[in-house]
């Protein structure tokens, strides 16, 4: 008796209803906030916009409970709340660019109803391995090609689609995710065999170097030709990251860092965009910068400065004072609107949804559905962590989205893709545990 | 199999939470620790607020408007009234921040006074802004005009203070711009870049900013230095031009503007401002005195100001270390740099029995209803010299002015003794010399300092001497 009304409620995925409620709420009095607070005239987006978006949330959630879905609750209600701060941000900062944003929101919906049902099998993936490595590649270096490559303030990491342009690496970052799960699967008892210490590391025989120099090699390419530092620090973080858990060895991460770090300063040595981006970082405030190269992160500080702890509230603050807010700055102008008290609880949802990811990647039964929920989730982690920073001039600025919250289309929708691989992980787990 | 996967997902889970610590960190010091600092940089667009909600005005002592905020088409407009003190009233652009005044009371201009710490909460965390409210600066608009005609076109500075309080009551920098087109977002781009690019540099407040020569207008120091020092001011030293010590000065000379040969005491000095006197006189007293006293009167600190002031210099490494230098150093050339605030303050603390009184641009900041919200009346720096000194030196400066041959008779009053001395800034080989005049009125009871610097003038002195009494004049109502 006691077991078949438990078997109801997981059927019902109450968890996941009764949060996007909280989302429901935080949509609403968003939108309202920011139309109250606007100057210029009440909009039919407003009430459209929040409308459509809950709809599709709520529609997303029956067709899980329609489809039995058995997997995690928590991480759907999550990622659906941060798209809704993103659109709020994008009506607060750029509300031309509005229904572009919600499109792309109902497209992102599609990527995540699609992943949930194909493929049929997820371990399946792992077959092909080399092909997703080889797309990967390709993707990887399409923007530099003639005809469809495009550069856009300054990076080539763009390709012409029809009217408007996409960020094949966004797709480039699941692909290698999946690809470094499979290669690290089948590699990593070799990997982690080793004969030699050198005090607390142990040294790998030179072979297995290989792979990591190669990867390094590629990252340094992207740098050089693409001429963009967030893609090189995410592809060579993730495989690191992803290297670290399938062997454990923290000789492959040190040995990674000092590359990297070479890397870095041959860079910075050579190229005069790395060069300015330092510089920045270093002294936005003198005077030769503040007005040029700068600019924009000094804007960016002064918003962080006048959110304060709770914020000059939403629609009160100047955040549109920085440019590109919405897709470079959009967590200065989150920070600056709802203060500390709003940046914090922005950064702790993603260090829950990290949290979660990882907590499925530990509750995961093979190697590669480990190591793919690992990576999946490092990569929401490391994104947030890269921007956040470049915002708040820990690091220098990188031209890295925030998930889910930034405005953009290619982002978005690659980021709902992880939500669904993660949240099947966790459905596979959970039928290995609940039915024999 | 090794180390399960399990263990390596939960060590980095940790070590990415330090990491979002560690970013939580850095937010919370911007947000919170740097906010105040941020929040009064000049450069913040959201001191400006210029077309969302008005600035307060700026008005002068009489309460006559320099600089205010008026309803357009498209919002409010920043509009300043007297190009003459655009160097000091600055300007509100959204593209280039703020300077001058509205840099000064940035954070007064809109309402968040700091001496009003509820407003700026209730702006800052309940988005409530008090309306804004005014700064009344200490310039007094007639005599700000007296000096701006005196000068003309002519490049260079006047200023004149109150020797008694430190308030500046007229500054004038030529060349000057029109601040207008920098508060028009539509206009501010081409005019800024005109600006900067403009060789004769009209951002520049010349009268605060520049660095010059003092040429003759530094012996008072020297003169002051001497004085407390027990030099006898009676005693007569031989003047021949051209004078050296001693032969190891080789081929060089002091030289006297007259060509002088006769006996001088130190009024004749001043009066007939001879070089070769004072050369002497420094080098009796030594390096240590004079450098000792040019400090203390503020050669090479910059005064406090409620604006950017020049520091000026001793000499290029700040001590006087060969005779030559010491000769050149007290009667005002070798490497000394002052601006003419720095001189009108040592001419204010002479009419000012010997106390050096602090400068200051701006009276007080009022809120929205006119209630005075912050004085601004800064104390005396301290007593530099004796009041006797003091008044030794006003004396002979009186003297420079009306006596028999004075260089600067061109700045005497009729009925009014005025204390002064010309001064000429010998320049580069080829570049005409820069010319002073530094004095103050009534001589017996000073109410008004006038600090003139003419660039490039041949003259020299005798050209900048009648531009400070037509100042005096219109400060004492003659």
């Amino acid at each position: 008796m006691v077991r078949t009304q438990a078997l109801q409620l997981r059927r019902g995925r109450f968890t996941e209803l009764s949060l996007l409620f909280w989302v429901a709420a935080l949509a609403i009095t968003g939108f309202l906030a920011v139309v109250a607070a606007e100057t210029s005239a009440f909009g039919v987006s407003a009430i459209v916009v929040p409308v459509v978006f809950l709809a599709l949330m709520a529609s997303l959630h029956l067709f899980l409970v329609a489809r039995r879905f058995r997997g995690d609750q928590i991480l759907m209600p999550m990622a659906a709340g941060l798209t809704a701060i993103g659109l709020v941000l994008v009506q607060r900062l750029a509300s031309d660019l509005l229904v572009q944003q919600l499109s792309w929101t109902v497209i992102a919906a599609g990527a995540f109803a699609a992943t949930i049902l194909i493929p049929r099998d997820l371990t399946a993936l792992a077959r092909f391995k080399w092909t997703w490595a080889l797309l990967g590649l390709l993707l990887l270096i399409a923007p530099l090609l003639p005809v469809i490559g495009r550069e856009i303030n300054g990076a080539r990491i763009w390709v012409k689609v029809g009217p408007g342009s996409i960020e094949p690496w966004e797709a480039v970052k699941l692909l290698l995710v999946v690809f470094f799960a499979a290669y690290l699967e089948e590699y990593r008892e070799v990997l982690a065999q080793t004969q030699r210490r050198i005090g607390p590391f142990a040294v790998p025989p030179v072979p297995y170097l290989i792979p990591i120099v190669a990867m390094w090699l590629i990252a340094m390419l992207v740098m050089v030709f693409e001429k963009d530092l967030g893609a090189t620090l995410l592809f060579f973080g993730i495989f690191l990251a992803m290297l670290y858990l399938a062997t454990g060895e923290l000789f492959y991460v040190l040995i990674g860092m000092v590359l990297l770090f070479a890397g870095g300063l041959l860079a910075y040595s050579v190229f005069p965009h790395v060069q300015t981006r330092v510089d920045i970082w270093l002294r936005p405030f003198a005077d030769d910068l503040r007005f040029g190269t700068s600019y924009q992160l000094v804007q960016g500080l002064y918003a962080l400065g006048n959110g304060g702890l709770f914020g000059a509230g939403l629609g009160n603050g100047m955040p549109e004072r920085i440019p590109v807010v919405w897709s470079d700055f959009v967590f200065d102008a989150f920070a600056e609107e709802t203060g500390l008290a709003g940046a914090i609880a922005l950064l702790a949802t993603y260090l829950l949804f990290v949290y979660r990811g990882m907590l499925i990647a530990v509750r995961a039964p093979t190697p590669f559905l480990q190591l793919l929920a690992g990576g999946l989730s490092f990569i929401v982690a490391l994104q947030t962590l890269v921007i956040v920073g470049g915002n708040a001039r820990l690091i220098p600025l990188t031209g890295i989205t925030l998930p889910f919250v930034a405005y953009g289309g290619s982002s978005l929708v690659t980021n709902w893709m992880l939500v669904a691989l993660l949240m099947r992980v966790s459905e596979v787990s959970s039928r290995m545990r609940g039915s024999p | 199999m090794r180390r399960p996967i399990t263990g390596n997902i939960r060590s980095l889970t940790l070590t990415l939470a330090a990491l979002f610590l560690i970013t939580s960190v850095g937010v919370t010091y911007w947000t919170i620790f740097e906010s105040a600092a941020l929040a009064s940089d000049p450069f913040n667009p959201r001191l400006i607020a210029a077309q969302d909600r008005p600035r307060g005005a700026i008005v002068d002592r009489a309460g006559a408007v320099l600089a205010a905020s008026e309803r357009g088409a498209n919002g409010y407009v920043r509009s300043y009234k007297d190009r003459t003190l655009a160097q000091v009233i600055g300007y509100a652009s959204s593209q280039f921040g703020l300077a001058g005044i509205e840099a000064a009371y940035a954070d007064s201009l809109i309402g968040q006074d700091p001496a009003d710490p509820v407003g700026i909460w209730k702006s800052r965390y309940l988005g409530e802004h008090s309306a804004a409210g005014g700064v009344v600066l200490t310039i007094d608009e007639k005599i700000q005009k007296a000096a701006a005609d005196a000068l003309g076109n002519r490049k260079g500075a006047i200023i004149a203070l109150d020797p008694r309080t430190g308030a500046i009551l007229a500054s004038v920098s030529v060349p000057s711009y029109d601040p207008n087109p920098l508060a028009d977002p539509s206009k501010q781009q081409a005019a800024m870049q005109q600006l900067q690019q403009d060789a004769s540099r009209p951002l520049i407040n010349r009268a605060t900013q520049g660095s010059y020569a003092p040429g003759s207008t530094f012996k008072v120091v020297t003169g002051a230095a001497a004085l407390e020092s027990g030099f006898d001011a009676t005693k007569k030293l031989r003047v021949d031009d051209p004078y050296q010590a001693d032969k190891s000065w080789g081929d060089y000379f002091v030289r006297s503007s007259s060509h002088a040969h006769g006996l001088y005491d130190m009024s004749d000095g001043f009066r007939l401002s001879e070089n070769i006197y004072f050369a002497q006189v420094g080098l009796q007293i030594g390096a240590a005195k004079l450098s000792d006293y040019a400090r203390r009167f503020g050669v090479g600190a910059a005064p406090k100001l409620d604006l950017p002031a020049a520091r000026g210099q001793l000499s290029d490494d700040g001590s006087i270390d060969r005779p030559t230098l010491l000769a050149d150093t007290s009667y005002g050339q070798g490497q000394l740099l002052v601006s003419p605030l720095q001189m009108a303050l040592i001419y204010a603390t002479i009419a000012n029995s010997g106390v050096m009184p602090t400068p200051h641009y701006t009276a007080e900041v009022r809120d929205a209803d006119g209630r005075v919200v912050r004085s601004i009346a800064p104390g005396p720096v301290g007593q530099v010299i004796s009041a006797n000194t003091a008044k030794t030196l006003t004396t002979m400066l009186v003297g420079a002015v009306a006596g028999p041959g004075a260089f600067a008779f061109g700045a005497k009053i009729p009925g009014v003794n005025v204390a002064g001395k010309t001064g000429t800034a010998e320049n580069r080989p080829g570049e005409a010399p820069h010319g002073w005049f530094i004095g103050f009125a009534p001589a017996e009871a000073p109410t008004v300092v006038v600090a003139v610097i003419v660039e490039n003038t041949p003259d020299g002195g005798v050209t900048a001497a009648p531009l400070g009494g037509q100042v005096m004049r219109t400060a004492l109502g003659k």
